[in-house]
């Protein structure tokens, strides 16, 4: 496998120009001879079908939930990143995109996190003409509020919904297609395989999730924006159905998987509460803006809050980190307070969470303000804890969160199977080692929006496709492993239920791959994982039937993929002897326990290629260069 | 605690229901009601049983794929919440819970407390959108929009389109759900190009699926999670009115 | 006639229908109640009024409408619900309100039956009924009304039409989305208390005829 990341040469600011001037361009009566199929409707898929089918692809939309507009980037809550400068505070395009790459502690292709920060107003101006109510101030402009990892307030925000509003958003264009014919939505429909014929993407195989029927869909190229694996740790802040699904099998048919290990682990969450629970609930890191984080100063101190005076609380972002204080990066927001917790200073039943107090933000801006900027926010956590935040201070934990790594895309989001794209969470390109807040939804609507309209073209332009529909011999074998892998599962009947393998690989991996990591903690893993899906295979009680809706068979083969893909994430991890971004790898840190990148030997994309079943995977390292940005320790002190 | 849940299982679209009484032990109050059903999964499958059926997704109140009517109420007895959102708190010992499907002709049932709701994509396919080109926008500050209206646009733009409001209505109506799209893009300069167009189209494929019509009882608002107001069909009335009288469409 | 059809094809176009018509038959109930109240002044005034009314040249036009007005909100609402009932066609075995309806605004059926059963006996009795003499409808009126049940029939009735406007009449107004955050509250209180003042204001005559009247010449 050869990895050619397709980066314009030149200099940064010209490379996207430079690209899509070479790129070659379908005619508008070519265009609709093309079929193109779109996984997954969040910001990145939705986005990605309405602009193709604007253009005048034809363009088939599948996705897991019984409505596309139930995508998880509906759940994303504080905001959109853009350098729009309307605050006059010394934003630019260079700066977002310099804060990016530092936030991201030097692990993204700088050609691309450029792009992303030149398309960046494009989306916001996009937006605005669909109708996205963001927040506006008195005089009718739009408003911006600020995020972890800046010094400038270039968030743009419609309340805590602004991850719903910009899918509806893009939802309500990819509608408008629809009402067109020119966009045909399959929902209730997992994918299972993508068939590659004469080394292209030129299908995928899906399951209805209704029927239980296998069916095929052909098509010239296959865009995969499937999100990320988070789900992977059983409790993370995702939806119960994100899956890995689409990337794995993508990655067992040959496209490499980028970076694994680089997972998020958001620093406001609400804390677990028992054995029962099903996921983790978000809060937006907004709330940081005008919350203030602390613990007790002593540890062991189980007074309640309002007990514990000034002089007994630690403010310890504010202390540690003066200059940013209580907006660090995610990253590092979490692995303080998990510093805090470790050091017995945690607080709540569990000891397993930090305070994130509003009571000075509430006495200077009154109740009216703060109720207006995170009503939302507050009554979710209201609702959840049956605690009043506007009275008591919130307490939170981190939990997995966003995943950096997928699918290694070049400069165009084309995955080393040529035809198969992956756009948005699901790739590995813009946010290196640790995402900042804000940033998901900027890159999931410019892959979308303005980057895949250019380079898709480009692709179909440069490739000579003959005609495949789902009568060619490939698309046959493929439907024949999918019921074999679920006639498999039903045949299993054993003791245990998918969801307790889940559980029983998601603990493993907060143990041993989670905020902190080592290499024993990570080899014990790496050989505990292949024993859980041995057992699995084995064990695994899938009731009901495979041609009826049944979710405990969903279950079971989203499970039987991350036991798969856990043993590569952790193979990642261990390969990785750095600490970076969200990578924290307790053997390399600095004496003041901060993260400690390893420049000499890993400022590369690890790129790992499927080798068969049963065999280690290969890894690839495809080298970072900084020509514009100096790499440096991050400091946010 | 323990409570005793009484589900509607159906195998499947055309096939007969009835009710099947679950016992479940609640460890926690704290514990969500899709939590508990999930507890009563986990053991229907180890003895072998076929799960229940229910839509969920992001489990915190925002996608709006959950649904089920508990004990009477589309999302439970919570106000402002969506079924995810209810915990066992609501319930004390001993309580008999029922969970039912939404029912209404436009959401046929899946299986068990699942139902299509994909009439809603349709309505939306028919109107539920501002027509405008990935670049063709102007600058964002271009159009200044009175923060008054941003607001009540954001107010309509909140709803998660679960059908609860279906659900509710004494009618299976959906007025509030596209009475939420058309405010929404009503109250806003950008939607002003195609605002009568938008009201036809929506309403004639609202009443094509088979929803009833409004008498304005105003369960739809009692029961929304994100609390869309009244008001909003107020304006869709005003809207479709408006727009036949004098829209030249 | 495109406008008309329009409307009248949409469910949003009938239940406007059936607020216009709504509305209409609230004047006519305004306009019956002046009339009424002239019992309080007399015999004379009384049967002056019902002599003129009867000798208006246009009576029989107006009745037709006025008929028609009734059976029209009556069809359309009936219609209305019977798409209603096809839009869900299985019902919920547990069904309990979350607030948002009143009691005005779930018996609106009932009430409606209850009124169309009583306009038919309200107009056999008095429109058609034997009088003492050809001129004194206020002797006929008086003469059911001293009879307590037919006293408690009437009061009752009107107890209903109070029910049935105190969420008829502001339902008309958000159906015309006559509807602002400043006014509705103001919309809302009006239209309780037109409902309120036209029940008790019809309901006081059948109180005061037999119980307070009685016997009185």
């Amino acid at each position: 496998m050869k990895l050619d990341a397709r980066i314009p040469d030149g200099p940064l600011e010209g490379k996207w120009d430079k690209a899509r001037f070479e790129l070659k361009l379908v005619n508008p009566a070519n265009k609709r001879k093309f079929e193109v199929i779109v996984v997954g409707t969040g910001l990145a898929g939705a986005s990605a079908a309405a602009s193709l089918a604007e253009l005048g692809y034809n363009v088939k939309v599948f996705c897991i939930q019984d409505s596309p507009r139930r995508a998880h980037s509906i759940a994303a809550q504080g905001g959109i990143n853009a350098a729009k400068n309307y605050p006059n505070d010394g934003d630019s395009v260079r700066r977002l995109f310099y804060d990016t790459v530092k936030g991201g502690d030097y692990r993204a292709r700088e050609a691309n996190v450029y792009r992303l920060a030149q398309v960046s107003n494009a989306i916001i101006d996009h937006c605005v003409a669909q109708g996205v109510p963001f927040a506006r101030d008195y005089g009718g402009t739009l408003d911006n509020r600020s995020f972890g990892g800046a010094q400038v307030s270039r968030t743009f925000y419609a309340r805590g919904q602004t991850g719903q509003q910009l899918l509806l958003g893009a939802y309500s264009s990819l509608m408008r297609q629809v009402g067109m014919g020119s966009v045909k939505v399959f929902s209730r429909r997992e994918m299972m395989d993508v068939v590659v014929v004469d080394g292209a993407a030129r299908g995928i195989v899906v399951r209805d999730l209704v029927t239980g029927k296998i069916e095929s869909h052909a098509a010239h190229a296959v865009l995969l924006c499937t999100g990320g694996y988070g789900n992977t740790f059983f409790l993370s802040t995702n939806a119960n159905s994100c899956n890995v699904g689409a990337a794995w099998v993508s990655y067992k048919r040959g496209a490499a998987f980028a970076n694994p290990c680089f997972t998020q682990i958001h620093p406001t969450c609400i804390p677990v509460s028992g054995e029962h629970q099903s996921k983790l609930t978000l809060m937006s890191e907004s709330l940081r803006n005008d919350g203030r984080v602390w613990v007790p100063k002593n540890a062991g101190d189980r007074r309640s809050p309002a007990e514990i005076p000034e002089r007994d609380r630690d403010y310890y972002l504010e202390r540690i980190y003066p200059s940013f204080g209580n907006l660090v990066p995610r990253d590092v927001a979490s692995r303080a307070a998990k510093r805090m917790i470790d050091e017995g200073r945690g607080v709540g039943k569990t000891g397993l969470a930090v305070y994130l107090d509003f009571a000075d933000s509430l006495k200077r801006q009154g109740e009216a303000v703060i109720k207006e900027k995170y009503g939302n926010l507050f009554d979710m956590y209201h609702h959840l804890t049956d605690e009043n935040p506007y009275k008591v201070p919130m307490r939170i934990y981190p939990a997995v969160h966003y995943a950096m790594g997928g699918l290694w895309v070049d400069y165009n989001l084309m995955t080393t199977i040529p035809g198969l794209f992956c756009l948005g969470e699901a790739n590995f390109s813009d946010h290196g080692g640790n995402r900042l807040g804000a940033s998901a939804l900027m890159q999931g609507l410019a892959d979308g929006y303005f980057i895949i309209p250019y380079t898709l073209g480009g692709y179909f332009g440069g490739a000579k496709l003959p005609k495949v529909d789902t009568s060619h011999p490939a698309f046959a074998p493929a439907e024949a492993g999918v019921r074999d892998r679920m006639g498999k599962l039903l045949s299993i009947k054993g003791k245990r239920t998918p969801a307790s393998f889940h559980k029983e690989l998601g603990k493993l991996m907060w143990d041993n791959c989670g905020m902190s990591r080592n290499a024993k903690g990570l080899s014990e893993a790496l050989a505990r994982i292949p024993k859980i899906r041995e057992e699995f295979w084995k064990n695994v009680s899938v009731t009901g039937s495979g041609d009826l809706f049944n979710q405990t068979l969903e279950r079971a083969h989203r499970v039987a993929d991350y036991l798969e893909f856990a043993e590569l994430l952790v193979r990642d991890a261990l390969e990785r002897k750095e600490s970076c971004g969200g990578h924290f790898r307790e053997e390399s840190q600095t004496p003041d326990n901060e993260a400690k990148r390893d420049d000499a030997n890993f400022c590369h994309v690890a790129a790992w290629e499927h080798a068969g079943p049963g065999k280690d995977p290969v890894l690839h390292k495809e080298p970072l260069k900084f020509e514009n940005i100096h790499l440096a320790q991050r400091n946010y002190a | 605690m323990k409570v005793t849940l009484r589900v509607w299982r159906q195998k499947g679209p055309d096939q007969p229901g009835r009710f099947e009484s679950y016992e479940a032990e609640v460890p926690s109050t704290d514990m969500s009601f899709l939590e508990l059903l999930d507890t009563v999964n986990e053991g229907l499958i180890a003895r072998g049983s076929d799960a229940i059926a229910f839509d969920h997704d992001c489990r915190e109140g925002i996608c709006g794929m959950c649904s089920q009517v508990i004990d009477g109420q589309p999302h439970g007895p919570d106000k402002a919440a969506a079924t995810c959102q209810l915990h066992m708190r609501k319930f004390k010992d001993g309580d008999v819970i029922t969970a039912e499907p939404f029912r209404a002709k436009a959401f046929p049932v899946v299986k068990d407390l699942v139902v299509d709701r994909s009439a809603l994509d349709r309505v939306m396919s028919c109107g539920g959108f501002i027509s405008v080109n990935t670049g063709a926008a102007v600058d964002a500050n271009a159009v200044l929009v009175p923060k008054d209206d941003a607001e009540k646009a954001m107010d309509a733009a909140a709803c998660i389109g679960c059908g609860a409001c279906v659900a509710a209505c004494p009618n299976a109506a959906a007025m509030l759900f596209v009475g939420a799209k058309v405010s929404q893009f009503a109250l806003l300069p950008q939607g002003g190009p195609e605002r009568a167009r938008r009201v036809l189209r929506m309403r004639s494929a609202m009443d094509a699926e088979g929803f009833g019509h409004c008498s304005n009882e105003a369960e739809c608002e009692a029961v929304c999670p994100k609390e869309v107001k009244l008001s909003n069909i107020a304006r869709l009335n005003r809207e479709f009115l408006r727009a036949v009288l004098v829209s030249p469409e | 006639m495109d406008t008309f059809l329009r409307l009248a094809a949409s469910s949003i176009g009938r239940k406007m229908a059936v607020a216009a018509l709504g509305l209409l038959l609230c004047g006519f109930l305004g306009g019956h109640l002046a009339g009424n109240l002239l019992l309080f002044v007399g015999q004379d005034a009384f049967n002056a009024y019902a002599h003129h009314l009867e000798t208006f040249p246009l009576l029989e036009p107006v009745e037709l409408g006025l008929a028609s007005i009734i059976l029209l909100h009556a069809a359309v609402t009936v219609y209305l619900k019977v798409t209603a009932l096809m839009a869900r066609p299985v019902g919920y075995a547990v069904q309990v309100s979350k607030g948002g309806r009143t009691w005005g605004s779930s018996t609106m059926i009932y009430t409606a039956v209850l009124i169309l059963v009583f306009i038919v006996v309200h107009v056999a009795t008095f429109k058609y009924g034997t009088r003492p003499s050809p001129s004194d409808l206020y002797g006929l009126v008086m003469g059911y009304l001293r009879d307590w049940r037919w006293a408690v029939f009437y009061a009752l009735v009107m107890g209903g039409v109070g029910l049935h406007l105190s969420h008829g009449a502001w339902s008309a107004c958000q159906t015309f989305g006559i509807d602002h955050p400043k006014y509705t509250p103001a919309i809302k209180a009006v239209g309780t208390a037109f409902a309120a003042a036209v029940a008790l204001a019809f309901a006081v005559i059948p109180v005061w005829a037999c119980f307070i009247k009685r016997g009185q010449p």
